[in-house]
């Protein structure tokens, strides 16, 4: 037995010449050893022909046999490898760094070499076909992950439903395929449409048969998609491959957007046919994705059918401009809370009597709570008052049939309001004032004396029965009547931003408009509490003041009234 | 916690020994917490028999917003049903102000000792019209 500490040595010198039925030539302990061990191994001579096979090797290169020239049987890293190894064979020993690593068929294997005499090379290979394998998919899973947190937060950028579905056809493009197209549900019989294919994102709305794609229509209702075998490109209809594509569709996927509680849409991705098809992984991340864009997408539709909701209630409910009516001024001003619910529970009205002998009739409001529920209750106090209008005479029986209408056994919800019938006559406008629950009106006579009406009343809404007394009010030119809802009084502000504007303050502020035209009265309060509000939150604010205007010549010429100075 | 005190909202409800209910309310009364008060006064009153008298105790009551005030008119449509006898007490003098301001104050006073004016109901105040 020679060198018996060095086994592999050992087989190379004795394989070393003559090269044919070298293995034969092995001592039988050490050959059965080379021959089992459980990595395969080759050894190859210093001009490239095999030497020797193990059982291994010559399981990975079934025509490998001794004096078969390397290159014939071995994939060309493992030549080029075995080249610089031999180049280098002068050298004492192999350094670690003559390893190589490549694939072979389905394998990948790792080569690392040991020199032995006269140039020759042992290979040891180690299959690592599960570790690249491995490798492989942890790097496209971080890659996945990636985008999918990539494409979150892009899709989530906008509530525009428009711009989303962009968002979701440019990543779809981009990561997952050639070219992408999102179907949405149909809106009416037309089917809003995004289309993308290299980079370049179009919109249209078209027409469209869904089930002329296998697993479209059933996509659109929220049912799995069909696997991407089953769909054969060359159906798939003009309006499904984008204008820019370009050559013959080679696979195609259809998975549906799954929304909240409603499908969002369907999403349909291409591959050119020069591009490998969709794989199983490919169609399940497709899938994933589409969960997102899905998600993102019916937010955004969600989003904007509310906001087009508030949009077309705050139309309704937004107070109106006023103006001068049969010679008295009216003017108001509305500061809605910057709570997230936009439509607020203040409203004013100004019904203009029929002709200048008939009265008109005023209303501030207030409704209890916020949001939806408290603009369907005020929409519904504006239209009720509205068609009760004939009875605007007797402030009581008004109340009561407002009351009635909006009674209503499941809850108590309530509104204040105060209503002013309005008449002016030979220069003296006279106020019929109801307050109905409201705070009270403030009337500024000209001498900057402030005055609460003096009327009373139930709220409307919560009781069976209301009761109220009106209180007669006589403008004179110059002089106002301030009707305001309890966001003036209680707005909170001050210097720590934790005081209430209060009733003194409302009073001191008025007492400074005496003579004001009402545009002004309504200017000077709303800045006022503005000022006081800062950046603090508030509750909604609405004013309106009725003033009886100075005529262009002084109050004193006319007469009937007593002059500014003379009380 | 950093909550500050005056951010907690707590209802304590105890029975007496003469079939009384008692709901001692501390906090906000508005839109996050009317509603938890009117659950809480519907399970008094929906007991059997019904409590003959429910005290609703305001002395800890921060703020009452419409919200709230719509809780308390609910709470007094509900115990009008069951033959229940509301009591708000320890009324905050913004409260006071709100139930005059609305018209709404005599609902809620109690007129055990007026039992002469039976069936009155009603505030006195305004007249009622024909």
């Amino acid at each position: 037995m020679t060198a018996p500490h060095s086994t592999g040595l050992t087989i190379m010198t004795r394989v070393e010449r003559p090269p044919a039925h070298a293995g034969q030539g092995l001592l039988s302990s050490v050959g059965a050893s080379w021959m089992r061990a459980p990595y395969p191994a080759l050894v190859v001579d210093a001009h490239g022909g095999v030497v020797e096979v193990n059982a291994r090797a010559a399981g990975l290169f079934p025509r490998a046999a001794a004096g078969v020239p390397l290159a014939d049987v071995a994939p060309d890293w493992l030549v080029q490898a075995h080249g610089r190894a031999s180049e280098g064979a002068g050298e004492p020993a192999a350094g670690p760094g003559g390893s190589a690593r490549g694939r072979h068929a389905q394998w990948s294997l790792e080569a690392h070499p040991t020199r032995g005499v006269d140039g020759q090379i042992v290979w040891w290979l180690v299959d690592d076909t599960d570790r690249a394998l491995a490798e492989a998919a942890l790097k496209s899973e971080q890659e996945r992950t990636a985008f999918l947190a990539d494409a979150s937060s892009r899709l989530l950028a906008s509530l525009n439903s428009q711009r989303c579905m962009e968002v979701a056809v440019e990543l779809a493009a981009e990561f997952l395929a050639d070219a992408a197209v999102l179907v949405a549900p149909a809106s009416g019989r037309r089917h809003p449409l995004a289309t993308c294919v290299d980079g370049e994102v179009e919109h249209l709305l078209a027409r469209i048969d869904p089930s002329a794609v296998p697993g479209l229509a059933e996509a659109l209702q929220g049912f799995p998609p069909v696997p991407s075998r089953w769909i054969d490109p060359a159906s798939l209809p003009d309006w499904a491959v984008p204008g820019g594509f370009g050559g013959p569709v080679g696979s195609v996927v259809v998975t549906p957007l799954p929304g909240h509680g409603v499908p969002a849409g369907a999403l349909i991705l291409l591959r050119r046919s020069d591009h490998a098809a969709f794989d199983t992984s490919e169609e399940v991340f497709a899938r994933v994705f589409a969960a997102r864009a899905g998600a993102a997408l019916s937010a955004a539709r969600l989003y904007m059918e509310q906001s087009g909701i508030t949009a077309t209630l705050m139309a309704e409910l937004l107070p109106p401009m006023l103006q001068r009516v049969h010679g008295v001024e009216f003017a108001g001003a509305y500061r809605a809370s910057q709570d997230s619910e936009r439509v607020g529970g203040d409203f004013y009205d100004v019904h203009p009597g029929t002709g200048p002998g008939e009265k008109t009739l005023a209303v501030l409001g207030d409704v209890c709570g916020k949001g939806l529920e408290a603009a369907v209750l005020t929409g519904k106090i504006r239209s009720t008052l509205q068609a009760l209008l004939p009875l605007a005479g007797d402030h009581l029986q008004l109340l009561r049939m407002l009351n009635g209408a909006l009674l209503n056994s499941r809850h108590t919800r309530f509104a204040t309001l105060v209503l002013a019938s309005v008449l002016r006559r030979e220069g003296t406008t006279r106020l019929s004032l109801t307050s109905a629950g409201h705070p009270l009106p403030l009337i500024v006579r000209h001498d900057g004396t402030v005055e609460e009406a003096a009327t009373s009343g139930t709220l409307i809404g919560a009781l069976p029965d209301v009761r109220a007394t009106s209180a007669e009010v006589d403008l004179r030119p110059g002089e106002s009547c301030l009707l305001f809802t309890d966001g003036v009084t209680e707005a909170r502000g001050g210097p720590l931003g934790d005081v209430m504007f209060g009733d003194r303050r409302l009073r001191a502020a008025l007492a400074e408009c005496a003579g004001m035209p009402a545009e002004a009265v309504v200017e000077r309060v709303h800045m006022l509490v503005a000022e006081w509000i800062g950046d603090n939150r508030h509750d909604d604010i609405a004013v309106m003041a009725i003033t009886a205007p100075r005529t262009t010549h002084l109050t004193a010429v006319d007469g009937h009234t007593p002059g500014r100075y003379t009380t | 916690m950093n909550t500050s005190p005056d951010h907690i909202f707590d209802l304590a409800t105890s029975l007496d020994a003469e079939g009384g209910a008692r709901i001692s309310i501390t906090g906000d009364l508005d839109w996050d917490t009317a509603e938890e008060l009117t659950a809480a006064a519907r399970l008094c009153l929906g007991a059997e028999p019904p409590p003959r008298r429910l005290h609703l105790d305001c002395a800890r009551m921060t703020l009452c917003d419409s919200l709230g005030l719509a809780s308390l008119l609910m709470i007094h449509r509900a115990a009008s049903g069951s033959a229940t006898r509301l009591h708000l007490e320890n009324r905050p003098t913004a409260l006071q102000r709100l139930l005059e301001m609305t018209g709404t104050a005599d609902l809620f006073t109690d007129r055990a000792d007026e039992s002469g004016q039976g069936g009155a109901t009603r505030p006195p105040l305004p007249p009622r019209q024909p």
